[in-house]
């Protein structure tokens, strides 16, 4: 488990808006996973991990839906406009917090986790044909979404 | 320029994934060289492919702390901020419930005000579940280590001496504990359960003396499925963001579990 933590660490930071956050949700998985160790009878450990680790997330985020007004306490952890990244980059993240989280989740585990469809399916507890159309949703609206603030200004070229 | 069928959307994403074999990998590629504006749309997801990676990589680090998250955390104090801001959002919304819901606490008699008023269960058990369902450390007051207890708790409270907590294991969910809450402006229990991954549904028991209607129906709002029925003076409702398949054989268990 020790050895998976990194990982899991980025996954973890894939779903959430912040380190703090991403941190939360790694020691809340972590724990689950350690309490009911004794029911894990795959042979994937990371996978159940992920799976541990998205159900805490959707379950969280539950919470935060019923409350749209930002928190104090929330307000803290949201990531302030960074000057450290490069632009790309920030403008990236935007528009991965923009997707709803049933699709970024699929994304994340098929593009930075490298997990197979049929894998993904079995982590999410869902049919391999939702994987695809989420995936696909997940894509168009990164797209879109990059494209829509990609105001590039006129220039005259010398 | 040969006509070729346009590859399905599955089969561009597996091609951007590599999750294609050979065959197919070389059919798309062919098509993608005849057809710019396709192949411009899997460049682009390529691009976002590698953003992506770069973006989350650095992320996958080992941290000095890291032995700790495996050492079990001490019981946490009241002043864990988190948690109270969820213990309050719980107040409020109950508070809420009770104002807009229950300012006529006795069931209405005619058909229309007690078809609105049966909707009410469904709202309280979606209510319940998201509140609760989502706290990580003090999902219900009463855990499944003492269910002797909590069901000889409820079941006075509820006035149902025989009240005893549904057992869900042969569908794969155990008991993670119960609490007391109000259903209908009176005492109900709430039952959560947990698969081994950690998904979760609860179980809502609320009673109404008046009730003579027997009625089952399904409800879906935010995501959250809700299987209800009112049987004599009864009202049970199981909620989870679970198939409806997997809910009606949970709520069947359910139904056949509970005291007539």
């Amino acid at each position: 488990m020790l050895a998976l933590l990194p990982q899991l660490r980025r996954y973890s930071r894939s779903l959430t808006r912040s380190g703090e956050e991403s941190e939360d949700l790694l020691q809340d998985c972590v724990e689950k996973a350690l309490v009911n160790r004794a029911q894990w009878h795959g042979s994937n450990l990371k996978a159940w991990a992920c799976r541990i680790m998205t159900n805490l997330h959707f379950n969280a985020r539950r919470t935060l839906r019923r409350r749209p007004a930002v928190s104090i306490e929330e307000a803290e952890t949201l990531p302030a406009p960074s000057t450290e990244d490069p632009l790309e980059k920030g403008r990236l993240q935007q528009a991965v917090q923009a997707l709803p989280p049933d699709a970024r989740a699929v994304l994340m585990l098929v593009v930075v986790e490298g997990y197979a469809y049929r894998e993904v399916a079995e982590i999410l507890g869902i049919p391999e044909g939702t994987v695809m159309s989420r995936l696909s949703r997940a894509r168009q609206a990164l797209r879109e979404k990059m494209r829509e603030e990609n105001i590039i200004p006129l220039r005259r070229t010398q | 320029m040969n006509e070729q069928t346009r590859p399905t959307d599955a089969e561009l994403n597996a091609y951007v994934d590599g999750q294609l074999d050979a065959e197919a990998r070389a059919r798309v590629a062919l098509y993608l060289a005849d057809h710019p504006e396709d192949a411009a749309l899997v460049a682009d997801w390529q691009a976002q492919n590698d953003d992506l990676r770069a973006a989350f990589g650095s992320f996958e680090q080992s941290r000095p702390g890291d032995i700790n998250l495996l050492v079990p955390r001490p019981a946490p104090g009241y002043w864990q901020p988190r948690r109270l801001t969820l213990a309050a959002a719980a107040v409020l919304i109950f508070a809420a419930g009770a104002l807009g819901g229950y300012a006529t606490p006795r069931f209405p008699t005619t058909p229309s005000e007690r078809l609105a008023s049966t909707d009410l269960l469904p709202t309280e058990a979606r209510n319940a579940f998201l509140v609760y369902a989502s706290e990580v450390r003090h999902p219900v007051e009463v855990f499944a280590d003492d269910e002797a207890h909590l069901a000889a708790w409820l079941g006075k409270r509820l006035a149902m001496t025989d009240l005893k907590v549904p057992n869900l294991q042969p569908l794969g969910f155990r008991l993670v504990g119960g609490r007391l809450l109000p259903v209908g402006g009176q005492p109900g229990a709430m039952f959560m359960y947990e698969d081994q991954t950690g998904e979760r549904l609860t179980v809502l028991i609320g009673r109404n003396r008046e009730n003579k209607e027997t009625s089952f129906r399904f409800a879906s709002a935010d995501g959250v499925e809700t299987f209800y029925w009112l049987d004599q003076d009864i009202g049970c409702a199981v909620s989870g963001e679970i198939s409806r398949d997997m809910l009606r054989q949970v709520a069947d268990a359910v139904y056949r579990q509970l005291p007539v």
